[in-house]
């Protein structure tokens, strides 16, 4: 399985986890709301149904009174407490919900409310009223009063009235119990299912987490040891890996590189070491016939020198020179061949002590000074390769100056960085920069050999000592202002 | 009386052949020289003094290093394991840079090198004509 999917199919999984868990939360929030509601229509219920008790309470002694004293007061108070019980059954109706129990115990109450109003309140009002034209009335008021309020059907109304009530406020009570269970019930269940969803989210997420990083990083080390592998030069690496992650397709394409590379550097390692055989056959073979050639001329000049006419003698001379360049060139390769072939071995090298040795192999030419700086510094560095560098660079300095007064060769050096950057510069003819890079190439000369002797292996080798130990050559001239060469080489090489 | 020295060149190449034959003269050295292309060539002609009367084998042998069929290495293997031939004075003809085979030829147990071409004053050569000098004024 890919990567990217598996970490695309954890991420779902672990999203819906939340997303389930949020949505718990959520509808736990929707269901306190309600209960809320539910707790706060069923108070303003209770307050009504007290206030209607009470109110009731004032109508039967608002009756009382005036039945007994007739005065104005007590009908106002039974007056505006009935107006007031009228408006709280309405609301009541429209408070409670349709839940049959609580609609019939409001019916029930509505009825005996209006029996009672009907019953008794009213006729007993009227009787009194009457009362006051005479005092017959007043005695049938009597007989009525006692009739209506002292037989008990009218106790017995108010009684079922209370209990009504009661049974109406217990049952918002009990409802409000409920609810609050319920609630307690959903609570509990939504703190339960959230903290087992996170747990688990935690769990899936750390175990995916584990495994991808695991899969990850076992593969990467094998790649890593792989790739070290490859880079100290050992290509017959590979590592068995036959899924379908990306980190598996790297590693397949690492086998592959591994192979490419050690097909083609053993194809490398041949060519080179045909090529150092066939430049050791050229100059190895190629020399013994070139030395015969010489020995036979020796021999005719020994044995027949006086007999030779001047022409011949000097053709002789033409010839003997083109076979010392012909071994010259053959040492040449020879010495190309054989650069970064030694065992480097280092040394502590004073550089200034070096220069002095190359010195002695600087052709005597007059007109020319060499002005070397003092203080060149110490160096535990290879001392053949760097003697070579100089003895090049100063040869060809003096080899190809045109001056025959004031002329000169400097060598100087800078600090740069963890290098040293060496100066050789000269005032002699230049160099066309078209031929800046063409020079370092081997057997390449600008002059013509006879003008100048010369086997243009000189810079060839300077250039392979330095692209050997990926150093820089540089070159800055122009034809008639002299050129000035320069090379890197390291402060420090004793780590390496 | 000075002794006349029996030489037996070795050698493949006319060149050398010839550099050896106008050194002798140089030096002065009574000799008698028979030359053999090659390894084999030597071989036979060796064999031939065995059974000849007048003629003994040769004082000297100067033997080049590569030749064709029987090479210098295996001719003088094969002389210094003969009887009569094993202490024949043998000189190798060398290239200067033929220091491995040098190694090993001295093992084998050769008296000395000359080095091609031949110089005159060259310290490897003049052992070897010193001593066929000295042979020579040794008398018998």
């Amino acid at each position: 399985m890919k990567i990217s999917n598996i970490i695309l199919f954890s991420f779902f999984i672990i999203l819906l986890l939340f997303s389930i868990t949020t949505y718990l939360n959520y509808a736990l929030a929707d269901l306190t709301n309600e209960n809320t509601e539910v707790f706060e229509r069923s108070s303003v219920v209770v307050r009504h149904s007290n206030r209607f008790q009470r109110n009731f309470l004032n109508m039967v002694s608002g009756l009382r009174g005036y039945l007994l004293t007739t005065e104005g007061f007590f009908i106002q108070s039974y007056d505006s407490a009935m107006q007031e019980n009228e408006d709280i059954l309405k609301e009541l109706a429209i408070l409670v919900p349709e839940q049959a129990q609580q609609q019939d115990l409001l019916r029930d109450i509505r009825q005996l409310h209006t029996y009672w109003i009907q019953n008794f309140a009213v006729p007993l009002l009227e009787a009194r009223k009457n009362t006051l034209l005479s005092d017959s009335t007043k005695r049938a008021f009597d007989k009525f009063y006692r009739v209506k309020l002292v037989d008990g059907l009218e106790k017995d109304v108010q009684a079922s009235l209370q209990r009504k009530f009661s049974q109406f406020i217990n049952f918002e009570y009990r409802l409000r119990e409920s609810e609050r269970e319920k609630l307690k019930a959903s609570v509990h269940n939504t703190k339960v299912v959230t903290i087992s969803l996170t747990i688990i989210s935690i769990v899936v997420g750390t175990g995916i987490a584990v495994f991808i990083a695991y899969s990850i990083s076992s593969k990467m080390i094998n790649m890593v040891i792989m790739a070290n592998a490859i880079a100290g030069g050992n290509y017959e690496v590979h590592i068995h890996d036959r899924g379908k992650s990306e980190l598996s397709q790297l590693a397949r394409a690492l086998n592959r590189m591994a192979r490419i590379l050690d097909t083609n550097i053993t194809l490398l390692q041949r060519q080179r070491d045909e090529l150092d055989q066939f430049a050791h056959i050229v100059s190895h073979d190629l020399k013994a016939p070139l030395r015969g050639i010489d020995n036979v001329i020796n021999w005719i000049e020994e044995d027949h020198l006086a007999a030779l006419p001047k022409g011949v003698v000097d053709y002789l001379a033409l010839i003997k020179g083109r076979v010392a360049r012909a071994e010259d060139m053959l040492k040449g390769i020879l010495q190309y061949a054989h650069i970064g072939k030694a065992e480097r071995i280092k040394e502590v090298v004073d550089v200034n002590e070096l220069l002095l040795e190359v010195r002695e192999y600087l052709p005597s030419r007059s007109g020319i000074t060499l002005t070397v700086q003092t203080g060149f510094p110490m160096l535990f560095t290879e001392r053949i390769p760097l003697v070579q560098i100089f003895t090049n660079l100063m040869v060809n300095a003096y080899k190809y100056h045109d001056k025959t007064e004031n002329g000169f060769v400097k060598v100087y050096f800078k600090d740069a960085g963890k290098y040293y950057q060496f100066f050789v510069e000269d005032n002699g003819p230049g160099i066309d920069p078209k031929y800046h890079q063409k020079i370092f190439r081997i057997f390449q000369t600008l002059h013509p050999r006879d003008f100048v002797e010369s086997t243009g292996v000189g810079l060839s080798i300077v250039k392979k000592i330095l692209d050997d130990r990926k150093l820089t050559i540089h070159l800055e001239s122009e034809t008639g202002r002299g050129a000035t060469f320069s090379f890197y080489w390291p402060k420090d090489e004793t780590h390496e | 009386m000075n002794r006349i020295i029996n030489i037996l060149l070795v050698e493949d190449d006319r060149l050398d052949q010839i550099d050896v034959m106008r050194t002798l003269e140089k030096k002065q050295i009574l000799h008698r020289l028979k030359i053999a292309n090659n390894g084999e060539e030597a071989w036979e002609m060796m064999e031939e003094t065995e059974s000849s009367i007048f003629t003994g084998p040769p004082d000297i042998i100067l033997l080049d290093l590569n030749m064709p069929k029987l090479n210098g290495f295996e001719l003088a293997t094969r002389i210094k394991s003969h009887p009569v031939f094993k202490d024949i004075r043998i000189f190798m003809l060398t290239t200067s840079e033929e220091h491995e085979d040098k190694a090993a030829a001295r093992k084998l147990g050769v008296t000395g090198f000359i080095t091609k071409p031949l110089k005159l004053q060259s310290p490897t050569s003049t052992d070897a004509f010193n001593l066929m000098i000295d042979l020579m004024n040794m008398g018998k």
